[in-house]
């Protein structure tokens, strides 16, 4: 019987509503208990910052198209090196590094569970073997819907019944765990050589609108039950003028599910830009978060950029050739087959370049002008915007206006008459914090009732120890004290056991893949519908029954089950 | 300040040595120095034999003499910025890296990636040298930058590959596809190629020999005479690479 006692912690624990109390912190077998024997070992915490471990509801550390960034890019592969030391393997990298190397960085900074934004359905296989070589964290997939032709099919139909058998089918033959939709309708048009260019506009050759199938996509999510909401990359991405596409989208999200948000929007900075060209480009963060606040049913995550070096990587095709004609640097586009596609390149953002300026001033914005934390999430949309291990840096921008204005200062001195930010006196306090980077993340992702996220008894037992004390520190002036303490852990504890200390992996690590299946009537079986095996036979390059994920890829699998009301 | 550093024998002579501190600038500081034999860190002293004559105070005044079985050292005059480094025989990889000033000479053959990156200063191979001399590394967009190397004999492919800036001359011949992906600087070559300057955005390609296989994205245009180290010669004007936006590229190639 393992046990393991945390003392003297001071706890915020924002699902339960502790807010800042000095409390101990009982473990015993991996999950947090009531109490513990006296011979369990200690861990004296010294009164610092305790929350439950991190969690990324959107970054792209596992899978091909992030294996693909590294091949394109040996030169980052040569920056980021630690050596061997301990239990910690050789890693490297930095805007993409090696599998190890993501963990370790999510570990020294906290974080105890990672959500690989898109999953192409193709490519599972090799996606899950990275998430087994990902050692310290609690893995989940989104899986990608956004240019399926059977989902079109059934979309055209109007039949939101069928478009959820073939998401039962999918997730459960691929073992994703959440609906993403990336540009819906716009990477299948581009597969055509065409665009659209906004979410009436219909897609070649199908007859729908993205608006269409957002909307049916929300409706087989709900009749699934799955526990996270639609997960949606909007249309238009990083297009001047886009907010109005982003304020369509928001005004789709129906009240359907009383628990959680029905629409997961991502790196929504990408998508809240004013003006017609890059030229006359401005901040329309304004607008996007007052929808926002108006419309509890919708989460969105920032998609903060921060300056420097990294690599873009999506499944919107689309856009990155947009980005490739900007910079005539390397570039790929990948097919994979009828269901999505994608775009890597590596990008360089710069405190020179206007637009950059205005994008790192946006994403701040929707964090500070959201009322409620718990609808806004903290997340660079790793690597896009920027490599994750920036997250300290973001969280003291939040907390600090003489941060935020001594940053503005270095940036190009036209920016702000393209944004509001300087004029916004929010500064985010520990609480704040605490629900942008778990809590609420937790809850989006409908993953609180399997004791993710929070501190409570039966809770799994993730926590972190910040080196800091809440009550000696002032963040908005003492931003760099805060920075280097988001970074480094003093402890990170997994499932019970202390996986780092002071920043350096201790232990081996065994995480496990969660994932959804949910259980439907016989007749939307769909691996015996004839049409859809026929689909296969006619479009595809593989079988269908290439595509199942057997579950010797996911060794430690934790499988959601849910009842389909089909 | 003159460094004599003579290769001791070793029990297993074909294990790379990693010498990325054999620059003269270190030699100021004393011979506690250390390089890797293979995944080995080593003190200087254990794998050659040292004799220093002369002061110095500064490092132009350091000359570094490297002798015996040299041809297996790798990154030898990496992040150098002054002084001298001869090589009495052949030279492994990487030498040269990202060197800002001073001077190498090598006496014997160089393997690839001679210079690689390099910003300036001076290279000098008196034999052959491999691949990628002068070149980027791999997934680097820009090769070397400032500066000049000089090949006495021939190079392997790709040399001169995202040349920005200097000068690279090869008397002898070159393998497949010198001065790929050029942004600027001047590429000379002595003796013969093949598709010489592919994808080219700008610089200078200068083919004194017979390049076979220009690649058909090249413009003509027209011939003219070339004087280079006092003689004359008439050459074929082509510019690109037409295959890129704002290809300003020069290849000029010597007529029969």
């Amino acid at each position: 019987m393992t046990e393991l006692l945390i003392r003297n912690a001071y706890v915020i624990d924002p699902i339960n509503d502790i807010r800042g109390e000095i409390m101990d912190i009982p473990i015993r077998e991996g999950k947090i208990v009531e109490e513990v024997s006296d011979r369990a070992p200690v861990i004296d915490a010294e009164g610092y910052l305790t929350l439950p471990g991190g969690i990324d509801s959107h970054s792209h550390v596992c899978g091909t198209k992030v294996n693909f960034g590294r091949y394109m890019s040996p030169e980052d592969m040569r920056a980021g090196r630690t050596a061997r030391k301990g239990r910690m393997h050789v890693t490297s990298g930095y805007s993409v590094p090696t599998t190890f190397g993501n963990s370790y960085r999510y570990s020294a900074m906290g974080y105890t569970m990672v959500l690989e934004g898109a999953m192409a359905p193709l490519e599972a296989r090799h996606t899950h073997e990275e998430f087994t070589a990902t050692p310290h964290q609690d893995m989940m997939a989104n899986t990608l819907f956004d240019g399926n032709w059977s989902i079109m099919e059934a979309v055209l139909d109007k039949d939101v019944k069928r478009a959820a058998a073939v998401v039962a089918w999918i997730l459960n033959a691929v073992k994703g765990f959440a609906i993403k939709l990336t540009n819906p309708g716009g990477t299948e048009a581009w597969g055509w050589g065409e665009d659209l260019a906004g979410i009436h506009d219909e897609v070649p050759h199908f007859g729908v609108t993205p608006a269409e199938i957002i909307g049916t996509m929300i409706r087989a999510n709900e009749l699934l039950h799955l526990p996270h909401s639609v997960h949606l990359h909007c249309n238009n991405l990083g297009v001047p003028g886009n907010h109005r596409t982003t304020l369509e989208t928001i005004a789709l999200a129906p009240d359907l599910n009383p628990k959680r948000q029905s629409l997961y929007l991502t790196h929504v900075q990408f998508h809240s830009y004013g003006g017609t060209t890059w030229r006359d480009i401005d901040s329309r963060s304004e607008e996007v978060t007052k929808a926002v606040n108006a419309k509890p049913q919708v989460v969105m995550d920032m998609g903060q950029i921060m300056f420097g070096r990294t690599t873009t990587m999506t499944a919107d095709g689309p856009m990155e050739f947009k980005l490739y004609m900007l910079h005539h640097n390397k570039w790929s586009n990948h097919d994979v087959e009828l269901e999505t596609g994608s775009g890597i390149i590596p990008v360089y953002y710069t405190r020179k370049s206007l637009v950059n300026c205005i994008m790192w001033a946006i994403g701040l914005e929707l964090a500070l002008l959201t009322k409620n934390p718990w609808q806004c999430i903290l997340a660079t949309d790793n690597p896009n915007g920027a490599p994750f291990v920036k997250y300290p840096e973001i969280i003291a921008l939040l907390m600090s206006k003489k941060f935020r204005e001594q940053e503005g200062a270095l940036l190009d001195p036209r920016t702000e008459h393209h944004v509001p930010l300087f004029a916004i006196d929010r500064e985010l306090d520990w609480y704040e914090i605490a629900v942008m980077t778990r809590a609420a993340q937790a809850k989006a992702l409908g993953i609180q009732d399997l004791g993710r996220g929070h501190l409570a008894p039966g809770a799994l037992a993730d926590v972190a120890i910040y080196p800091m004390k809440t009550d000696q520190l002032d963040p908005a002036t003492q931003f760099q004290q805060v920075i280097a303490g988001f970074a480094r852990t003093r402890y990170t504890i997994k499932r019970g056991r202390v996986v780092a200390r002071d920043g350096e992996v201790v232990v081996d690590g065994a995480n496990s893949t969660i994932w959804v299946r949910p259980k439907v009537p016989p007749e939307y079986d769909l691996s015996r519908d004839p049409e859809f095996v026929k689909k296969f036979e006619q479009y595809y390059t593989v079988r269908m029954r290439n595509y199942p994920v057997q579950d010797t890829y996911l060794p430690r699998g934790i499988c959601i089950e849910t009842e389909a009301d089909l | 300040m003159r460094v004599t550093l003579e290769t001791k024998p070793r029990k297993k002579p074909k294990i790379p040595i990693e010498a990325e501190n054999i620059i003269p600038q270190n030699f100021l500081r004393g011979m506690d120095i250390t390089v890797y034999e293979g995944n080995k860190e080593r003190r200087l002293e254990d794998l050659f034999y040292i004799a220093v004559e002369g002061p110095a105070v500064s490092p132009d005044q350091v000359e570094v003499i490297l002798k015996g079985d040299t041809g297996v050292i790798k990154r030898v005059g990496e992040y150098m910025n002054a002084g001298r480094i001869v090589v009495e025989g052949d030279i492994g990889m990487h030498c040269g890296n990202f060197m800002s000033a001073g001077e190498i000479l090598i006496r014997g053959n160089a393997e690839s990636w001679l210079g690689r990156e390099m910003r300036g200063g001076t290279i000098r191979c008196l034999g052959n040298t491999g691949h990628y001399c002068a070149a980027g590394y791999r997934g680097e967009k820009r090769g070397m930058r400032g500066g000049k190397v000089e090949v006495m004999g021939n190079a392997g492919d790709y040399a001169a590959e995202y040349l920005s800036g200097g000068e690279v001359i090869i008397r002898g011949s070159t393998g497949d596809m010198p001065g790929i992906e050029m942004r600027g600087g001047t590429l000379v070559i002595g003796g013969t190629c093949t598709r010489p300057g592919a994808n080219m955005t700008g610089g200078t390609c200068i083919v004194l020999g017979n390049a076979a296989r220009i690649i058909p994205t090249f413009a003509a245009a027209g011939i003219r005479e070339l004087t280079w180290e006092d003689r004359s010669y008439a050459v074929q004007v082509y510019n690109g690479d037409m295959a890129n936006r704002g290809g300003k590229g020069t290849l000029l190639v010597r007529r029969e």
